[in-house]
């Protein structure tokens, strides 16, 4: 079954399509990532599903319901906001056991659901505290506790850690898998980066200009884009032209070989250009080769970037003759164009 | 759909007392006041564009509203200046000094200057007892007393508007020219002018307005002497019950002051280009 | 500060004699045990305090004051408030001519508002002058509501009030909840500066007078010109008193330099 359903959402804004018809079923007891860059629709999506913005044209069903028109309050749904949004002027545990309150939730039952929320992310020791007193972090914390308090149908994330320190964010990335496989809650997660829809996503919608590019799991969206976008977008860097198709390579999955003789490989679907080095950048753990190598098929002149392991890596200099190659395994063909 | 209504409903209530307290009346009073017409309204405003008693009016109201706007704006950024730079704990009480006249009452705000000025005031005795003058000066009912109650009452408000402006100017910027080479006057004129500029405009304008404008002040301290368009209206509509006359008057004074808005926000801006 | 910069400092301190110098004449006048406002005074009582808390005028026109003051304010924001939500919150178009619209009583003239409504409703519609007054009044504070709530909703992040809305909360229950209580500063401040501006006002009301509703400025502005008694000294001071105290106040609950002129120290 699936805990909502868009189809053919689309949101006009003026003449500015921000969705455009989009179809989507996020799955029951997953979770469920929305990836692009800025712009693309993500929040505005998000807000249309949690009942903030009614769609242009199109329907969205929550656990089977049309709930197009339903206003955010009777949705039920726990929405964490990416600036909290924590009430300032309540303490953490009222801020928790606001959702509990309006719906008449018995005062001991109301306090036993705030601390168990709260311990679910460890913060009941905080439960008297403002949230001016709290660290971003914290914050983060209470927000998802009081978002979970109510027992939502979905739980919703806008760019939930793109306001946390580095260290932090991958703290949290863990957390909030631990709390989505504790509840069991469906969960959409919107972000623009794509480690951690790859690190936390069972399913992964990649997104541009308000359409759907490519929906799966990580592990069937990472080795196949399905076109240039995507590619780009996960850290496809090379996209070499032939006949038939366009062919993308990882940085990490090329080798540089400064003896220039073809190998084996080249024939068989995989890559082997030649080409001279115009730059090197030593970084520590590894060497970022950049390579003008010609395409095959039209001789147009191609760009190449490898990424080689630093101790590995063979002796280069700029403007050496050089021969780049991949292995078939690492050649992704998309579709031309 | 249901947000527009009650973004309408929220409206609507605020609105209605607007027009029908507010703008309706205004503009009914300004253009067809009872008894005459938008006609005789402008004819009377012809006959005192060139009358001379009548252009003395507006004359000295000018005049007494520009040398007001001039020395607010000279005593008012000075201390609006020093207190923004200073560190001192002293400069919190100065500032909540320099706020607390906008909370009190102009008539007794421009009582004191009847102490201060009038035949038994302190200014006079003074100038008795040291022998100076035989008898005390008629100092009240002058363009100077007026000046001196209209500054009084604008102030404050000319320091509000220039702090405001100055405390968002870097302090380090004037460290910066000094480090470079200013002397503390060049930084003066060449850093902390030009980039509070927009709130010096804002302070004129404010002070402008109101003074051109104020009744208190000119009523006690100018009397039937020293005219101002306020008083002279009011002359107008309370006992000759001149209503075109008064029209013609309160619209001087209207459009005085929203030609004054409009070059300040038009000043405004060229400074915030520049 | 002073020393370093002598001609700063010099012109400073003229501005704070011109402020605050007449009213420390004003102060030392109504102690005065004479019958005349003099300088120096003759000798020292406070009979003149006596006397200005006995002046029957006086006392019905400080009660007249208090009330339309009060009814002022509570009546601004009470239609003003929702005005600033709507401009802030509601999806409407023209929202910067709206504003503009709401703040205009702040240009224009106020003596030429109380002519207009002097002309138009005492005159012309026969309404007695106290609903006059209340009208005008009520019309004049609107840009304190409307501007100084609006500033302080525009720093209401609008997603708390949409996180209210997801875990259940009604628009109104949210208004409430939320908006309101985050909003008290800023409605206090309008209240105050709503209450002062109005029961200090002399314009506006001047032409708005009669005798069963007199404002204390003007009842005080008639006085001075008929005789010159220590009286208003006395009734000064004791405004002055007054006045401190809502300074006071003012400045034990939202800071008192934030009120006015919105600064931040
Ligand atoms: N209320 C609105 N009116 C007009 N345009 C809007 C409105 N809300 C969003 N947009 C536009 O719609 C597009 C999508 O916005 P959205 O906030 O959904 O992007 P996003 O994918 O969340 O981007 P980001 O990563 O920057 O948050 C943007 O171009 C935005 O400018
Ligand atoms: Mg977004």
């Amino acid at each position: 079954m699936s805990a909502a359903e868009f189809r053919a959402v689309s949101q006009v804004f003026g003449d500015f399509t921000a969705v455009d018809a989009i179809d989507l079923t996020i799955p029951d007891g997953k979770l469920t990532t929305l990836l692009g860059p800025s712009g693309c629709g993500k929040t505005t999506s998000l807000r249309m599903l949690a009942g903030y913005l009614s769609p242009t044209s199109g329907t969205i069903l929550v656990g089977g319901r049309d709930c197009t028109t339903t206003p955010p309050e009777k949705r039920n749904l726990g929405m964490v906001f990416q600036s909290y949004a924590l009430f300032p002027h309540m303490t953490v545990a009222d801020n928790v056991g606001y959702g509990l309150k309006l719906r008449r939730t018995p005062r001991a039952e109301r306090e036993a659901r705030v601390t168990e929320a709260l311990e679910m992310v460890g913060l009941a020791h905080l439960a008297g505290s403002r949230p001016k007193q709290l660290s971003g972090g914290q914050q983060q914390r209470v927000a998802i506790a009081r978002a979970v308090a109510i027992r939502p149908e979905l739980l919703l994330l806008d760019e939930p850690l793109s306001n946390l320190d580095a260290r932090l964010r991958l703290q949290m990335r863990a957390e909030i898998r631990r709390i989505q496989a504790e509840t069991g809650l469906s969960v959409v997660l919107v972000t623009h980066d794509q480690d951690e829809a790859l690190e936390m996503s069972d399913q992964m919608v990649v997104m541009k200009d308000g359409r759907i590019q490519q929906q799966g799991s990580p592990q069937e969206v990472f080795p196949a884009p399905a076109n240039r976008f995507v590619a780009e977008f996960l850290g496809y860097e090379n996209f070499i032209p032939t006949n038939d198709a366009l062919l993308t390579v990882r940085p990490e999955h090329l080798l540089v070989d400064p003896d220039g003789v073809a190998s084996d490989g080249a024939t068989s679907g995989g890559v082997s250009l030649p080409g001279r080095v115009t730059d090197l950048a030593y970084r520590g753990v590894d060497v970022l080769v950049t390579v003008e190598a010609r395409a095959e098929a039209s001789g147009d002149p191609v760009r190449l970037v490898a990424d080689l392991r630093a101790t590995t890596a063979p002796d280069l200099r700029v403007g050496g003759d050089v021969r780049v190659e991949a292995a078939p395994g690492h050649v992704v063909p998309l579709p031309a164009g | 759909m249901r947000t527009r209504r009650l973004t309408a409903l929220l409206l609507l209530p605020g609105l209605v007392l607007l027009l029908a307290g507010f703008l309706v009346p205004a503009a009914l009073m300004l253009l067809s006041p009872p008894g005459t017409g938008t006609a005789d309204v402008f004819a009377r405003l012809g006959q005192m564009l060139t009358d001379p008693y009548d252009l003395t009016i507006i004359g000295r109201t000018l005049g007494i509203g520009l040398t007001v706007t001039v020395v607010c704006v000279v005593l008012g950024f000075p201390v609006a200046y020093l207190l923004a730079r200073s560190t001192s704990r002293w400069a919190g009480v100065l500032l909540a000094v320099a706020i607390f006249p906008l909370l009190l009452s102009n008539v007794v705000r421009t009582f004191g200057w009847l102490v201060v000025l009038g035949s038994q005031g302190a200014v006079g005795q003074a100038l008795v007892a040291l022998g100076i003058v035989d008898e005390a000066p008629q100092l009240l009912y002058t363009p100077l007393a007026i000046v001196l109650g209209l500054v009084q009452l604008f102030l404050p408000l000319a320091i509000v508007s220039s702090y405001s402006a100055l405390a968002q100017v870097d302090a380090r910027l004037d460290e910066a020219a000094r480090g470079l080479g200013a002397g503390r006057a060049r930084t003066f004129w060449t850093i902390v002018v030009p980039l509070s500029w927009p709130g010096v405009v804002v302070a004129a304008t404010l002070v402008f307005a109101g003074s051109i404008t104020a009744y208190t002040t000119p009523y006690l301290l100018g009397g039937s002497r020293q005219r101002m368009l306020s008083t002279q209206l009011f002359q107008y509509s309370s006992s000759t019950l001149d209503w075109a006359a008064a029209s013609a008057t309160a619209l001087i004074m209207t459009v005085l002051v929203f030609g004054v808005a409009a070059l300040s926000s038009a000043l405004g801006r060229k400074a915030r280009i520049a | 500060m002073s020393t370093r910069r002598p001609v700063a400092a010099s012109l400073a301190v003229l501005g704070y004699l011109v402020m605050i110098g007449p009213l420390v004449f004003v102060v030392v006048t109504a102690f005065t045990a004479g019958s005349t406002v003099r300088f120096p005074p003759d000798g020292f009582s406070l009979r003149w305090f006596g006397a200005a808390v006995g002046y029957e005028p006086f006392v019905t026109a400080l009660v007249s004051s208090l009330e339309l003051a009060v009814l002022a304010a509570c009546g601004s924001l009470l239609l003003g408030v929702p005005v600033a939500l709507a401009i802030h919150r509601g999806r409407i178009p023209g929202k910067g001519l709206l504003e503009g619209l709401f703040l205009s009583p702040l240009i224009v003239p106020e003596l030429v508002v109380g002519l207009a409504l002097y002309q138009q409703f005492m005159v012309g519609l026969g309404m007695n002058n106290f609903t006059t007054l209340v009208v005008g009044h009520t019309v004049l504070m609107f840009p304190y509501a409307v501007r100084v709530t609006g500033a302080s909703l525009a720093l209401v992040d609008p997603s708390v009030e949409d996180a209210a809305r997801g875990l259940g909360a009604s628009p109104v229950r949210t208004f409430w909840t939320i908006t309101l209580p985050l909003l008290r500063p800023g409605l206090f401040s309008a209240a105050l500066l709503s209450f002062v501006t109005s029961f200090n006002n002399v314009p506006l009301s001047l032409l708005l007078q009669s005798r069963d509703f007199r404002t204390l400025p003007v009842t005080m502005l008639d006085y001075v010109q008929q005789s010159y008694d220590p009286i208003v000294a006395s009734t000064s001071v004791l405004i002055l008193a007054g006045t401190v105290l809502v300074a006071v106040l003012a400045e034990r609950t939202v800071g008192f330099a934030k009120i006015f002129g919105g600064i931040n120290r």
